[in-house]
Order: C-alpha cells, then sequence, then structure tokens
C-alpha cells in the first residue's frame, strides 16, 4: 500500500507537527503493510529543511512540499501533487486551522481532502477538532457575535465537504455522535489519539528528587492560557516555597508575543521557568522532573496529545472542568484532578492535592500509565491500515 | 481390482477466548500475552467471545486489533461473538470495527454437522 499523509513535521512548528512526527515514524515501521510513504509537507521557513534518514527495515518516504500556511492554493497544489504520485490511500492529519490562521484561507484548504476524493483517490481525514465544540474566541478567531456566526456557517459548509472524504477519523467517542447525528454521516469512525511514547518504558518508582515541579505544556496563547495557572502558583508558593513552574512550549502561531508579555506581567512572581521551543529530544528530560502536568485551556479543540505524553511518563494531570477533557479523561481511563476553568484558587487546591500526597501523585500516574501505554500509537498506526485495507477492497 | 482411496485430513486449530467482565488497561494485558502465546505457537484462527464482555476500551480493542492483523498475516482470521451490554457494543460501532471483522454466534464457534 502507498499512502500519501498531507501533515506538518518538524521542523516545523505548526499545529500537529507532534502527531504527524510520531504518526509518520511508526507507519514506517509497517513494512508488511506499507511500500511507500509520501509526505505532503508545508513549507519551512528559509534555511530549514525535512530530513528523512532510510534506516533497514524502515518504509521509504518521499517529501513533496506542497502546501503553504496561509496561501489561498493550498488544496490546488495538495491535489495536483496526489495526481503526480498517486498513491493508494491520501491521509490528511489536521484540525479546522491547519491551513492557515485566516478565515477564507483555512476554508480553502480544508476543500482539499473533496478534491482529492473527486480526483478518485481514496482519502481519509483525521480530524483533530470539530467546529462543533470549538470556542472560536478563545481558538483565535472570530471577536464578535456575527462573525462568529458567519464562521460557524462556513464551518458546517467545510464539515460537509470534509465528510466526503472515505473516512473520518476523530479522536473522541462524543464527536462520532456529533457528527452522526447532525450531519447523518456514516463514515466516520473513532480512531484515539494513543500514546506518542515507547512501550518499553517503565512506570516511575517515586517521585522525581528536588522540589516540586509543575510543569504546562504546549503552544499558549489561545485557548492555552498560562495567567490562571501563573496566579495559582503565586498562591501556593507561601506554603511551597521551593515549588518551580515550568512554562514549556512556545507561543501559537496565531498570538506572537504571547509569552513574552506573561514574563513581563508576572516578573514579581518567582521560580517560573519559560523553556521556549522543546526538541524531541529535551521532551523525556521536561516530562520526567515534573511530579504534576497542568492544563490550563480555557476551550478544548480536541483530544490532547499533551494528556497522553503525561501518562506515558506516569504523570498525574489536573485539568479544567470542560467537556471534551473531562470525558476523555474518563472515556480513556485515566484519572486527574479537576479544576474550575478561570480560578486560581481552585486550580491551586487541586495542584496541591496531587503535590501534597505522593501516594496519591504515584497512584495517579499509575492509572495514567496504564491508559496510555495501553494504547501506543503505533497501534492507532494499525487500527488506520486495517481500515485503509477495508477501504481498498471496495 | 481395488478400490482407490484418497485420503484427506482436516485440521483447523481455532483459539476461542471467552472473556467475562472488564476488557481494559488494565485487563488487556493478560489477554494479550494469551493470544502472543498461541500465535507464536502457530495457531491463526481466533474467535474472541465478547458476549460476557461488560466493558471494552481503546486498550481492549488495540488486543483484538493486533490479533487481527497477526493473524491475516498467518493467513488466518479474527471472528468475534458480539457483546451483550450497549457499553461494549457501542465502542465497536464508534470504531467502525463492526465493519472490520466478521461477527459470529457462540453457536457458530465450532462447525456445525458432525
Amino acid at each position: 500500500m502507498k499512502i500519501a499523509i498531507v501533515s506538518t513535521h518538524p521542523p516545523g512548528k505548526g499545529s500537529l507537527t507532534e502527531y504527524g512526527y510520531h504518526f509518520i515514524r511508526f507507519l514506517r515501521t509497517k513494512t508488511e503493510n506499507v511500500s511507500e510513504i509520501i509526505l505532503l509537507l508545508d513549507e519551512l521557513p528559509a534555511g530549514e529543511k525535512y530530513e528523512f534518514g532510510q534506516e533497514p527495515g524502515q518504509v521509504p518516504v518521499s517529501v513533496h512540499v506542497c502546501w503553504k500556511f496561509g496561501a489561498m492554493n493550498n488544496a490546488l497544489r495538495i491535489r495536483q501533487t496526489v495526481l503526480e504520485t498517486k498513491p493508494d490511500v491520501v491521509l490528511f492529519n489536521i484540525q479546522f486551522a491547519s491551513f492557515a490562521g485566516g478565515k477564507v484561507a483555512a476554508t480553502l484548504g480544508l476543500l482539499a481532502p473533496w478534491l482529492v476524493r473527486s480526483s478518485g483517490f481514496k482519502t481519509a481525514v483525521l480530524l483533530h477538532n470539530i467546529m462543533e465544540t470549538v470556542n472560536l474566541k478563545q481558538a483565535g478567531f472570530g471577536g464578535n457575535p456575527v462573525i462568529e456566526t458567519v464562521i460557524r456557517l462556513f464551518g458546517n459548509m467545510v464539515t460537509r465537504f470534509i465528510l466526503q472524504a472515505n473516512l473520518v477519523a476523530v479522536t473522541i467517542p462524543k464527536y462520532v455522535e456529533i457528527l452522526e447525528a447532525k450531519y447523518h454521516a456514516n463514515n466516520v469512525l473513532l480512531a484515539p489519539h494513543g500514546s506518542f511514547e515507547e512501550t518499553n518504558r517503565e512506570m516511575p518508582s517515586a517521585v522525581p528528587a528536588g522540589p516540586p515541579n509543575i510543569m504546562t505544556f504546549g503552544k499558549f496563547g489561545t485557548y492555552k492560557k498560562v495567567e490562571v495557572l501563573v496566579e495559582a502558583f503565586e498562591r501556593l508558593l507561601p506554603d511551597h516555597p521551593t515549588a518551580k513552574l515550568v512554562i514549556a512550549g512556545t507561543d501559537n502561531p496565531n498570538v506572537k508575543g504571547y509569552l513574552d508579555g506573561i514574563r513581563d506581567k508576572y516578573a514579581r512572581v518567582p521560580n517560573i521557568t519559560f523553556t521556549g521551543y522543546v526538541s524531541e529530544e529535551q521532551v523525556p528530560i521536561i516530562f520526567g522532573d515534573s511530579w504534576v502536568v497542568v492544563f490550563p485551556y480555557t476551550s478544548t479543540t480536541g483530544s490532547s496529545g499533551v494528556l497522553h505524553q503525561a501518562g506515558g511518563y506516569g504523570k498525574p494531570v489536573v485539568l479544567p472542568r470542560l467537556g471534551d477533557l473531562e470525558q476523555l479523561v474518563i472515556e480513556e481511563g485515566y484519572e486527574g484532578e479537576f479544576f474550575e476553568p478561570e480560578s486560581p484558587e481552585s486550580l491551586a487546591e487541586a495542584i496541591c492535592r496531587v503535590i501534597d500526597h505522593p501516594e496519591r501523585m504515584m497512584e495517579m500516574g499509575s492509572v495514567n500509565f496504564m491508559a496510555a501505554t495501553g494504547l501506543p500509537i503505533t497501534e492507532v498506526v494499525d487500527w488506520y491500515l486495517i481500515h485503509f485495507e477495508q477501504l481498498l477492497k471496495k | 481390482m481395488s478400490i482407490e482411496i484418497k485420503t484427506t485430513e482436516y485440521v483447523l486449530k481455532i483459539v476461542c477466548f471467552a472473556i467475562k467482565g472488564r476488557l481494559d488497561a488494565f485487563e488487556a494485558p493478560a489477554l494479550r500475552k494469551r493470544c502472543d502465546d498461541f500465535l507464536a505457537e502457530g495457531t491463526a484462527h481466533f474467535v474472541f467471545d465478547l458476549s460476557e464482555v461488560t466493558m471494552l476500551d481503546s486498550a481492549g480493542l488495540a488486543v483484538l486489533v493486533s490479533a487481527l492483523k497477526r493473524s491475516r498475516m498467518a493467513s488466518g482470521d479474527v471472528r468475534l461473538v458480539w457483546p451483550r451490554e450497549e457499553i461494549a457494543s457501542r465502542i465497536l460501532k464508534l470504531t467502525k470495527f463492526d465493519q472490520v471483522f466478521t461477527s459470529i454466534d457462540s453457536s457458530e464457534i465450532v462447525p456445525k454437522g458432525f
């Protein structure tokens, strides 16, 4: 089977690079099912380039840089590249803002799966969020109710186009039910996110040495905002004077300068580390050193890769009481402490319920470890391949 | 002139796992281990009787997918006896594995007629 994947990938810094990286990494090990992987990736800044080695036992990869974040003609360029490379199946690893921050370009880009299928290719979409559950304002779109209504209407239309793909995979059970009920779709399936990490790692045997290390990880500024977390941290410092807060990651591309603003605004709060961009090699260290991973989300736009990463490292998690996340935690077997979104008091209390109780910390970490390692992404890749085989038989 | 007798022996080994209770991240590794052992000794046909499974999560499903993939590679197959509990059958429908796995009745596990 020759598979094309439309995605972002490191060193690109767009959304879903992490997922794209790990999915492709494990797809390359499936030599018994896959003969070639055709990567349809986005343009990188000057001086950067994609690098894929070729080791024995790996599926060969060819890279085709054929779309650009923010461009209007992404769908056409992707279709053209698919026509030239002739894969058996094309998989899109996308969310609603994958192709652009602007509304028009984002919408046009999302027509790509429909265009590719219309050209006669089997098409699957891994859709990481759905319009029905996105808080547009907090996700960086919208701003006034009229614009939001217009975006929602366009969102409905775009969703209908995306649903023209042969298969549409989503990562949360509720998404399947929403798409089936609202759009009468019968080609939507649940494909859980899966854990990025290797399954041969062992559950940590003890709380990491040193002072309490509270960590958050991601691309910040839209719906991942750290103000409440910093204020919660400030509240717990008197009782935990050596505690550290690690804000790991960068600004969301739509909100450049956000973390610099936070650094200035909260210059009075000690013991905060801003790591900046975290490379793949640094990820195990950042997670390994943490006592607890906090999700300072104001809304969610899909399943959280960070939750699966935290679980893979056996870490307890503190999450807001928001529909998607709470449901995901329960349905995927994770355990977390919850706080009221936008309440520093509630968040500080939730963090203390973890870091003040080492046994509870280890117990939660263990449950999350089991949940994350129960379904590593390599097995999720097998789920897709089994569905692709089924698709190619039709 | 003596008759000609052509003898053909058909031996098809099918292993059936009848699972009772929750098939989740905590219980799935034990099932996976059992299945791996049979695969390693050459068994390629499996039935997972899920009729008494009360809850099935993604880790449990991963065992079924892994078994299907590996049995197909050995020219075998995996069949499912559908769970009676709605909570367990729901995830099979959501994942569209009802279109991937062949489901059978528990009475069909052993070929009839003997």
